[in-house]
């Protein structure tokens, strides 16, 4: 069997950053080959490599049969690429975005629909929508879906899932193993490891080395302190009290005639971790917007920390923590200045702010960093410090919006780990997320289906009640019964 | 209390910038040290071609007398009028004089009707001069005694330069903050929507302290030229006017997406007021309608005030109107500004 | 061809559905050229005078009504000595005054701030209170081209010059740095489109905007300002045609240095507008500067344009005169779009 892509000892660098450093693997015709690594392993260096949109410094890559640096014509003719960070046209609709790549790719809607059929008919009735007015797990889909319409002969996608939900995510994987069967030769990265599990093979690449190349069961179990951390324990010694810090009834947010949150109710009490979940586009952003005062409510009532959503918003915002989905500590300023500005808001002491702020540094061990920019610090780092920071005024709940989006697994538990200290400390954690796994660890959760609330329970208790056997089941059994995709 | 720290961070993300301090250090002087020579509205080497068909001692000497000015240069002599007409036309000549029969026509280039019309006066005085009694009437000029441009442009300089600090950068500031989405973040704490907008104000405010300070400093070095009014008062009149401005900017930026948004509107509504201010041209050679505009425009007040102060030697008194005006819309604005910025939609 | 006519209805689809920044490039030169064409003149006229004379004597009584009768001057006080007249143009109460001095002479005392204004406006007066009948005098004066010297004459050339460099350069390169920036820019490179036809693609709706907005400003000079296009309509349009090429080579050349939205538009502002308005001889005449500045003047595209088109427009002269300044800029483009080719990157950094 010819090999489709073969790499020889490629080595990159940004000034005196190694971002690659004798980096060799081969991927055989038609295999679907992961690429999985912590963040800054150097995986879109590599990426960016194959499509011949960088130049090696050192090393030679050929992609079916041709040199990304001699022959990029013929390499950009016979491969597709869906960088980290497409975003689209924010200003076309959905159809024209799709139309245009098709055009550019040489091939039709028509023509390469069956392939994003599982995909895109989820998007698909939203046709005539702003890409910019989509959700973030939307804008992925809809990336996919143009990357995937025509059918190159090798096909690259980095981190393609990120802030997808469960549902989605599987059946892009599926979509993609029958691409497979068409001959396509497909390179992935991914931070999930159920996705890591589809692929034949995967490189594991950390700090621009590869470490080791196998199967994914061999990888995994080869480094599993990093990719399979054992779970955490929840210490349920926390104390759950009976009066309600969030109180929701008939909350509806409509734009025009589009219901986006669809009349829910519920309670979370103090001191518990409460999961809020559902697929993209079911209305978790807009509701947490409308606690946290971002939104007004078309109607219906809500307090938070005993104050009312529409009138005393303003109360309410100095009593709770917010990490929104997009990270938002101030890139150009160090980590220490960061922390400052935020207590300050606050009203914090200034002493108590620096002894404290040791204290936090010392249990994210970063004291070491206290003075770098965090422009400058790796993805789940910043994740880390921005939770940090939204509990450091000891807020009464804090809400976060998918905190651990695209952080690997070892980076996730520790992240974890902050949040059961906080809970420990009586803080009410409000977190939605698309990994089930941490699903696990709430002690309560929603479940959102077209912005209405279809489950609500302890996780045990969802997984009885709906006879499924995990989390992951319990969420693809309702969110398959979704009639909308859409915010 | 919570003011001061996001004023801290405004400045720490403006030193941390790789360009912003460079500009604002740089700008003020090259603006200071370039801009008086290119604003030269005053008439100079105009050249004129002459068609000197008497050929007598007279014209001869008039010939002199034109390359002797300060005005002209002599383009030189040209048989017929069609000849010098062709130099107009491929844009060598200004002017063309035609001497014949003891009659001289002058014909200038109009199409700058500032340039053509003074140009031929200047000339028709020269050419005229032996023919006209001396007047009877005497001129005084006032202030600018040496009729320098560069006297009644520097104030105005000082106006563009506060324009385009004190504008553009809290707009880019806003919009990329929004961009950036940190501005979500703010908007969930409990920073009330002044400290929020003061935090973005008051660090240009201090910005155009230092810009003023520059700019005064080098129009004293660089051009000997000072106030003849008090000092304090300009001070009051670059930060109302930095306040007009510095609102403004965070208005268009509190109803602007993009960046690319925020700048064309802002481009445009400054064109405006730069045009309308009576900066370049007197306000009151303006038709009816444009006139009336003027009411409203700040920069026409801190214009017509820092020419009473620098060049007229006025102070408060001759200045109170203004002063009050400027002040009055620039609270305006501020309120304004704090009521665009929405915490919760 | 498919691709790039896909290609172009998307880039058109992008400028149509940001309504501010079209209404702002439609309005613009609506509002120039009303600015330019009525508000921003140097005439003469509503001049405050003050009439400083102890008594009103038939003497002051009739260069008085003189000066009242005429279009240019307002007589707004009458004050008693010359100081009490200073202290009123110090405050901006008056601009001019004239004082009768006891000894039957007459003075014009005039606010010199600006040297411009204050010699057009003591001209102005001389002339409307002298006896002197200037029939008599063998002097005659004529203005060529513009004799009711109206403003427009001179800015509508100015105004064509910096709108098309804006929106062609400007607008392009932010265009083309905003892939960059938004990450779709890697998609269309490793798509098999030919870079070179993103490129030009991403112009044609440009180049179809500047022309829409090139036709509009000179019927707006036509039938709202009067100016009269006194020459060949084709050459002009050809030359604005080799400009608005000129403009997008220069917007190409900055979308390949800048990498953010922000710088794009900071170089744009530093390296175009300001270069533009301030000596292109748009306002301020080049003749007047210092030579330095003069040969930097010469380095400024619209400079030429401009020139060209007082030429072509408003004198009327044939194309053979205005082959210095097409040779210019033909030179400049060619120079420009050979350098921004050679540096399109086909790759990222």
């Amino acid at each position: 069997m010819m090999d489709a892509i073969v790499v020889n000892s490629v080595s990159k660098s940004y000034g005196k950053v190694q971002a690659l450093s004798d980096v060799s693997f081969s991927v055989g015709k038609g295999e679907v080959f992961g690429l999985i690594g912590p963040d800054g392993a150097g995986k879109t260096s590599m990426f960016r490599i194959l499509c011949s949109l960088l130049l090696p410094d050192a090393g030679t890559a050929t992609v079916d049969g041709y040199d990304v640096v001699k022959q990029m014509r013929e390499v950009r003719r016979r491969t597709g690429y869906m960088p980290g960070k497409f975003s689209l046209y924010q200003d076309l609709t959905i159809e024209e975005n799709l139309k245009f790549f098709a055009t550019l790719f040489g091939t039709t809607v028509d023509e390469g629909y069956d392939t994003i059929k599982a995909i895109y008919s989820q998007i698909e009735r939203f046709k005539d929508r702003k890409a910019g007015a989509l959700s973030g797990g939307m804008k992925q889909k809809l990336a996919l879906s143009c990357a995937l319409v025509h059918q190159p002969s090798v096909l690259f996608l980095d981190e393609p899932t990120t802030g997808v939900d469960p549902v989605s995510r599987k059946e892009l994987w599926e979509m993609l193993l029958s691409l497979k069967e068409s001959g396509i030769t497909i390179v992935a990265s991914t931070p999930y490891l159920d996705e890591v599990r589809c692929c034949e093979r995967v490189a594991f690449l950390d700090q621009g080395k590869v470490r080791g190349i196998g199967t994914p069961d061999d990888i995994l179990t080869q480094f599993a302190s990093i990719f399979n951390p054992p779970g955490i324990e929840h210490g349920k010694d926390t104390e759950v009290k009976d009066d309600n810090v969030i109180e929701v009834e008939h909350l509806v947010k409509a734009f025009g005639d589009f219901h986006a949150v669809d009349d829910i109710s519920f309670n979370v009490k103090r001191g518990e971790i409460f999961g809020f979940l559902g697929a993209n586009g079911a209305g978790k952003t807009t509701a947490m917007h409308m606690l946290t005062g971002l939104n007004q409510p078309t109607s219906g009532t809500g307090r938070v920390v005993g104050f009312d959503i529409r009138t005393e918003y303003e109360q309410i915002k100095k009593h709770i923590g917010y990490m929104s989905q997009r990270f938002s500590l101030y890139e150009d300023l160090t980590v220490a200045e960061n922390i400052r500005l935020f207590a300050g808001i606050y009203g914090m002491d200034a002493d108590e702010v620096e002894r404290k702020m040791d204290e936090v540094l010392k249990q994210l061990k970063f004291e070491d960093h206290k003075n770098d920019l965090v422009g400058s610090l790796p993805l789940g780092w910043k994740q880390k410090l921005a939770f940090s920071v939204s509990i450091f005024h000891d807020p009464g709940v804090v809400f976060l919006d998918e905190p651990t989006g695209g952080v690997d697994p070892a980076t996730r538990r520790q992240f974890w780990e902050l949040i059961y200290d906080a809970a420990h400390r009586g803080i009410t954690i409000f977190v939605t997320t698309h990994y089930m796994d941490e699903a696990e660890y709430c002690d309560r959760i929603s479940i959102m289906v077209d912005g209405k609330i279809s489950a609500l329970g302890t996780p045990d208790e969802l997984k009885q009640r709906l006879h499924q056997p995990d989390m992951d089941h319990v969420f693809t059994y309702l969110a398959r019964q979704a009639t909308r995709s859409s915010d | 209390m919570t003011l001061k720290h996001l004023i801290r961070k405004e400045f720490l993300q403006i030193r941390r910038n790789s360009f912003l301090p460079k500009l604002i250090v740089m700008f003020p002087i090259v603006v200071m040290c370039l801009m008086p020579w290119v604003m030269q509205m005053d008439v100079k080497n105009v050249v004129v071609d002459v068609v000197d068909i008497d050929h007598t001692v007279e014209s001869q000497r008039l010939v002199q007398q034109i390359a002797a000015s300060n005005y002209f240069i002599f383009g030189g002599q040209k048989d017929t009028y069609a000849e010098a007409m062709k130099d107009i036309e491929k844009g060598s000549a200004d002017i063309i004089l035609e001497i014949r029969d003891g009659q001289y026509l002058i014909a200038a280039n109009a199409v700058n009707g500032t340039k053509g019309s003074m140009g031929s006066v200047y000339l028709s005085q020269i050419v005229s001069a032996p023919f006209s009694a001396s007047s009877a009437i005497s001129v005084l000029t006032l202030y600018n005694k040496q009729q320098d441009y560069k006297l009644f442009m520097i104030p105005a300089l000082f106006a563009i330069v506060m324009m385009l600090m004190t504008g553009f950068l809290p707009t880019l500031n806003i919009v990329g903050e929004k961009e950036a989405g940190t501005i979500e973040q703010i908007n969930v704490t409990p920073v009330s929507k002044w400290s929020f907008i003061l935090a973005k104000l008051i660090p240009y405010w201090l910005i155009a302290l230092f810009v003023i300070t520059v700019c005064l400093l080098l129009a004293w070095i660089v051009y000997g030229i000072t106030p003849a009014g008090p000092l304090w008062l300009i001070y009051v009149l670059a930060m109302l006017l930095a306040l007009f401005f510095s609102s403004f900017g965070l208005i268009v930026s509190n109803y602007s997406d993009t960046m690319q948004q925020a700048m064309f509107v802002m481009w445009f509504f400054v064109v405006c007021i730069m045009l309308l201010s009576g900066l370049f041209t007197p306000t009151r050679s303006m038709p009816e309608w444009a006139y009336m505009t003027t009411y409203i425009n700040p920069m026409r007040y801190f214009i017509d005030a820092i020419r009473t102060i620098f060049i007229r030697g006025g102070g408060l008194y001759e200045t109170a109107h203004q002063v009050l005006a400027l002040a009055g819309i620039g609270a305006l604005m501020g309120c304004w500004a704090v009521q665009s910025y929405k915490k919760n939609s | 061809m498919k691709q790039f006519i896909a290609f172009v209805i998307k880039e058109t689809k992008h400028i149509l559905r940001d309504k501010r920044t079209m209404l702002i490039l439609f309005g613009m030169p609506v509002v120039m050229m009303l600015l330019f064409g009525f508000a921003i003149t140097t005439d003469v006229k509503n001049v405050r005078t003050a009439v400083v004379t102890s008594e009103m004597s038939p003497r002051t009584q009739q260069a008085v009504e003189r000066l009242a009768q005429s279009e240019y001057f307002i007589i707004t006080q009458t004050v008693n000595t010359p100081q009490e007249a200073e202290r009123l143009i110090r405050r901006q109460k008056a601009d001019m005054a004239l004082v009768f001095t006891q000894n039957r002479g007459m003075q014009i005392m005039v606010d010199g701030s600006d040297p411009n204004m204050a010699q057009q406006w003591t001209t102005y007066a001389r002339q409307t209170l002298s006896p002197v009948n200037f029939h008599l005098s063998p002097v005659n004066s004529r203005l060529l081209y513009n004799p009711q010297m109206k403003s427009a004459y001179n800015f509508v050339p100015a105004i064509m010059g910096m709108l098309l460099m804006l929106i062609c350069a400007m607008m392009t390169s932010i265009s083309i740095v905003r892939e960059k920036e938004k990450g779709t820019m890697e998609v269309l490179l490793v798509s098999p489109v030919r870079p070179l036809m993103v490129i030009i693609a991403k112009a044609v709706p440009y180049l179809v905007l500047a022309f829409g907005i090139l036709i509009s400003i000179l019927l707006m000079s036509r039938y709202v300002l009067g100016v009269p296009i006194a020459g060949p309509l084709f050459w002009i349009l050809a030359v604005s045609t080799l400009y608005i090429l000129l403009a997008l080579s220069l917007g190409l050349l900055i979308s390949n240095v800048a990498q953010t939205q922000l710088v794009a538009l900071l170089m744009s502002a530093m390296v175009l507008l300001m270069p533009v308005v301030m000596l292109s001889g748009m306002i301020f005449p080049v003749e007047s500067m210092p030579q330095v500045l003069q040969w930097l003047a010469a380095l400024v595209p619209p400079r030429y344009y401009i020139q060209a088109m007082r030429k072509l427009m408003i004198m009327g002269v044939g194309i053979r005169e205005v082959a210095h300044e097409v040779a210019v800029m033909a030179g400049m483009t060619v120079v420009l779009l050979a350098i921004a080719l050679k540096k399109f990157n086909v790759r990222l950094e």
